[in-house]
């Protein structure tokens, strides 16, 4: 990414580049907590029968489903509901890569055991292992966040690994050592400061993957109630009503999917910039 | 990782876009003028054990026609008895003992002669498999002769002779529990040509058949899911296809819907008992519900909401209320013993029983207990999907929650006496009464999952069991009728079978026989044939036995 993106250039020229990179955070940051809001505020979508698979209008501008349900809320309780699984599977995956990452530098036993680990988890499809994962924990919400959570922590954990063993062959800790201070001391005050913004930024990045592996598990039928209206059942259920010619069943969740998620992408990217000294200078 | 996504995006959309111009697009198929193709199995499900009639082929809650097979008796369009293989059959007095004359000149399609024996054989081995029909009055069948069979019961049971139309007929020589299925070798008007798993299987008709020979000299009926049937009508793939009825009200040039009555009646059970951590059946279930286990939740719940909007709206207008459980089109079918819609009356009673939304969240509380009542459906049902969550609609106007959630059935199977249920029931047989309020059946696989307790329905279940099947009817309604006064289910509605048909092909509308749940459109296959179009109205049938030998 040396090149500037496209949402870098243009009307927001005059910033310099670290205002436009924190305005990009903090605009894209608000879009997704306007959708988060607003979907936490809708809790009930009524049935309208008479008002069955219309084509998008003013009065239901994504249209609306086989139950009369409108679409755009369904879509916007659907995204909230990602964000939330995305929010709770990425911290948890990052809090889980953190203390796998400190437990491989403390000795050369465990360091290989979480190596082991990590090619494990690595070499098992993603999907597979958030499949029975979610079924192993009776499924549901709390089944979908803990099968991402649990499948998502391997990229991280490799990163910060290395990062914690690049910190551990340094002077300071070497001199630390010496003058007795406990391990934890060390990782408590040397390493985890320098790499926090690794993890912070590897905790936005977990956030794309996992809402579009929650809406994958959640199109499969795994998870959640076919009523419900997360964006992986509403993307599956509109696949019986393509043959009819609803496409914008399909279309409008699906679209409304891939901007938030590349929104989160873009926020990460920008974060990484900001925090990572060696990207500083882009 | 941003651009891994942008592709996966990209083909996921280009993937949609693709299965939808495969569906949509594409040109017809011809075939021969005496095959059919549909698709049309009940439930669009196939056999998981193939056509074996031990295993359940050719019934599902009441006999249906099972095409490769015949049958001892079968059921004309007025729901009455008629003879398949019988030439007679009678009851004793305490209908213990039924006796069954068979014909002597019905050959199975390997050639060998089809005699008593093959029929006690096929009985027994059905109860012992215990798959497919209740036998579970049985004791044993056996033959006398070359064409006499009689069964003999543990009890007395005047519905028996709905038994004889149950199970499909294998020959005893030849039947091989493991091979069967997919070898099945029968008396039926057709053989199995051919059945490639998951996706068809092939019918040709059996020349030798000794009943009147159908039409259509080769069948092919295709598994599909219903939007992939659907679209398969679109393209004028198939002369036939069943399609939820939430597809009716589309229109496709060259086809038209034909939609039937059934006697499927959608019901949610709702636990008559108290939660008191006991279990019940051989699954030791635990049962009761503190909600629904006051009788006030489950009157008000009947009397108050609106059957008529739920079935114009969640069964898209394609099915009939239902206040009873009992379809009109049964002989031991009574009136609607109350109204619905009575919103405040309904209320009323729940204010009366001490049901009061005392914290203002819209939803009455008692003694602590929130008015809240889970509702499992399948998740693969859509229209019980719409049913639940419409009720749960509705029964927010009275200020009672209904907490919809799809399960599978492994899912529901545990918890099946302690919530609510979107049951499917919808048998010829008036057995089934026994199967929805029995007590000593109570929490036995699907039976009794209400758990309702009353002597008073059972003493009339055995009252009914050992009258003559004209007189039991009347009791087997009674029964119903006390049943219901508990309001042990939440019955909603029947909900229609509903078909595309080509413009082609007439499928003979005044023979159908009625449809129990999971009931096929087979049954009156004989009669179906091709029409020439093209005037209006003409009938210009050819005739089956001309075209073909």
């Amino acid at each position: 990414m040396s090149e500037n993106p496209w949402y870098n250039k243009g009307l927001f020229s005059s910033l310099n580049l670290r205002e436009k990179t924190l305005l990009t955070i903090a605009l894209t940051g608000l879009v997704l907590v306007v959708i988060f809001i607003c979907g936490t505020m809708i809790n009930n979508i009524p049935t309208n029968f008479d008002t069955k698979m219309q084509a998008p209008s003013f009065v239901h501008i994504f249209g609306t489903d086989w139950m009369g349900r409108d679409m755009f809320f369904r879509t916007i309780k659907g995204l909230s509901l990602s964000i939330i699984i995305g929010l709770g599977a990425s911290i948890i995956s990052s809090i889980i890569a953190t203390i796998l990452a400190f437990l491989a530098s403390s000795n050369k036993y465990l360091d290989s055991f979480v190596s082991w680990l990590i090619d494990l988890f690595a070499s098992i499809p993603h999907i597979l292992l958030i499949m029975m994962i979610s079924i192993a924990l009776g499924k549901g919400a709390f089944g979908v966040i803990m099968a991402v959570a649990f499948s998502h922590w391997v990229n991280l954990t490799r990163v910060l690994r290395a990062e914690v063993l690049q910190i551990n062959t340094s002077e300071y800790v070497a001199l630390s050592n010496k003058f007795g201070k406990s391990k934890f001391w060390i990782a408590k005050e040397h390493i985890l400061p320098l790499i926090l913004s690794q993890i912070f930024v590897g905790t936005l990045l977990v956030f794309p993957h996992a809402i579009m592996h929650e809406s994958s598990v959640t199109f499969l039928g795994f998870g959640l109630s076919p009523h419900e209206p997360a964006i992986g059942i509403i993307l599956s259920e509109s696949m019986s009503y393509l043959a009819m010619g609803a496409w914008w069943l399909a279309f409008f969740p699906g679209l409304a999917l891939l901007i938030v998620v590349l929104l989160f992408d873009i926020i990460g990217d920008n974060l990484k910039r900001l925090l990572d000294p060696r990207e500083a200078n882009n | 990782m941003n651009k891994k996504i942008i592709i996966g995006g990209v083909i996921a959309v280009v993937a949609i876009i693709v299965i939808a111009a495969v569906a949509l697009g594409g040109g017809s198929s011809e075939h021969a003028p005496d095959e059919l193709v549909a698709c049309v199995a009940a439930h669009g499900e196939e056999p998981e054990f193939g056509f074996d009639p031990m295993h359940g082929w050719g019934y599902h809650d009441s006999g249906t026609e099972p095409l490769i097979q015949s049958t001892l008796l079968k059921r004309d369009a007025n729901n009455s008895f008629v003879n398949d293989l019988a030439t007679d059959y009678s009851a004793s007095d305490d209908y213990k003992t039924y006796t069954v004359n068979i014909r002597d000149d019905v050959k199975f399609t390997d050639g060998s002669k089809l005699t008593a024996k093959d029929v006690a054989f096929s009985y027994n081995k059905a109860k012992e498999l215990g798959e497919g029909a209740d036998l579970s009055s049985m004791k044993e069948a056996k033959a006398k002769g070359n064409n006499e069979i009689v069964f003999t019961l543990d009890k007395s049971d005047s519905t028996f002779v709905n038994k004889l139309t149950d199970v499909g007929i294998v020959p005893e020589a030849s039947y091989d529990n493991a091979t069967y299925g997919q070898n099945p070798i029968g008396s039926g008007p057709y053989k199995l040509a051919q059945w490639d798993k998951g996706q068809q299987f092939i019918l040709e008709r059996n020349n030798q058949y000794y009943g009147k020979k159908p039409y259509f000299r080769k069948i092919t009926n295709l598994f599909l899911d219903s939007d992939a049937a659907y679209a398969a009508v679109k393209n004028g793939d198939v002369d036939i296809a069943e399609i939820p009825v939430s597809y009716a009200n589309e229109t496709v040039k060259g086809y038209h819907l034909e939609y039937f009555d059934s006697i499927d009646v959608r019901g949610i059970s709702l636990p008559t008992q108290k939660d008191t951590g006991k279990v019940i059946g051989p699954d030791k279930n635990p049962y009761g519900n503190n909600v629904t286990g006051d009788p006030a939740i489950r009157e008000a719940l009947s009397i108050g909401i609106n059957r008529e909007k739920l079935v114009d709206g969640a069964l898209n207008g394609f099915g009939n209320v239902s206040y009873t459980g009992v379809a009109n089109q049964l002989a031991w079918a009574y009136d609607a013993p109350y109204k619905d819609g009575q919103v405040d009356q309904a209320k009323a009673i729940l204010d009366e029983a001490g049901w009061k939304d005392t914290n203002g969240d819209g939803i009455r509380e008692k003694n602590g207990v929130k008015a809240s009542i889970p509702v499992y459906y399948t998740s693969s049902a859509v229209e019980r999907q719409a049913l639940a969550v419409s009720l749960a609609e509705e029964a927010s106007k009275l200020g009672i929650e209904i907490v919809p959630e799809g399960k599978s059935w492994d899912d529901i199977d545990p918890v099946r006496n302690q919530v609510g249920v979107v049951w499917g029931f919808g048998s010829a047989d008036p057995n089934e009464i026994v199967h929805q309020y029995d007590s000593r059946v109570a929490g036995e696989g699907y039976d009794n999952p209400e758990v309702l307790n009353d002597s008073a329905v059972d003493a009339a279940i055995d009252t009914a069991m050992s009258q003559d099947t004209d007189s039991s009817y009347s009791t087997w309604s009674q029964a119903s009728q006390i049943a219901n006064t508990e309001y042990p289910f939440l019955w909603i509605g029947t909900v229609d079978y509903t078909y595309m048909v080509s413009d082609h092909l007439d499928i003979s509308k005044s023979t159908h026989l009625i449809y129990p749940h999971g009931g096929d459109i087979w049954g009156n296959i004989y009669d179906w044939r091709y029409v020439n179009n093209t005037s209006t109205n003409a009938t210009n049938t050819t005739n089956a036995t001309n075209s073909t030998a």
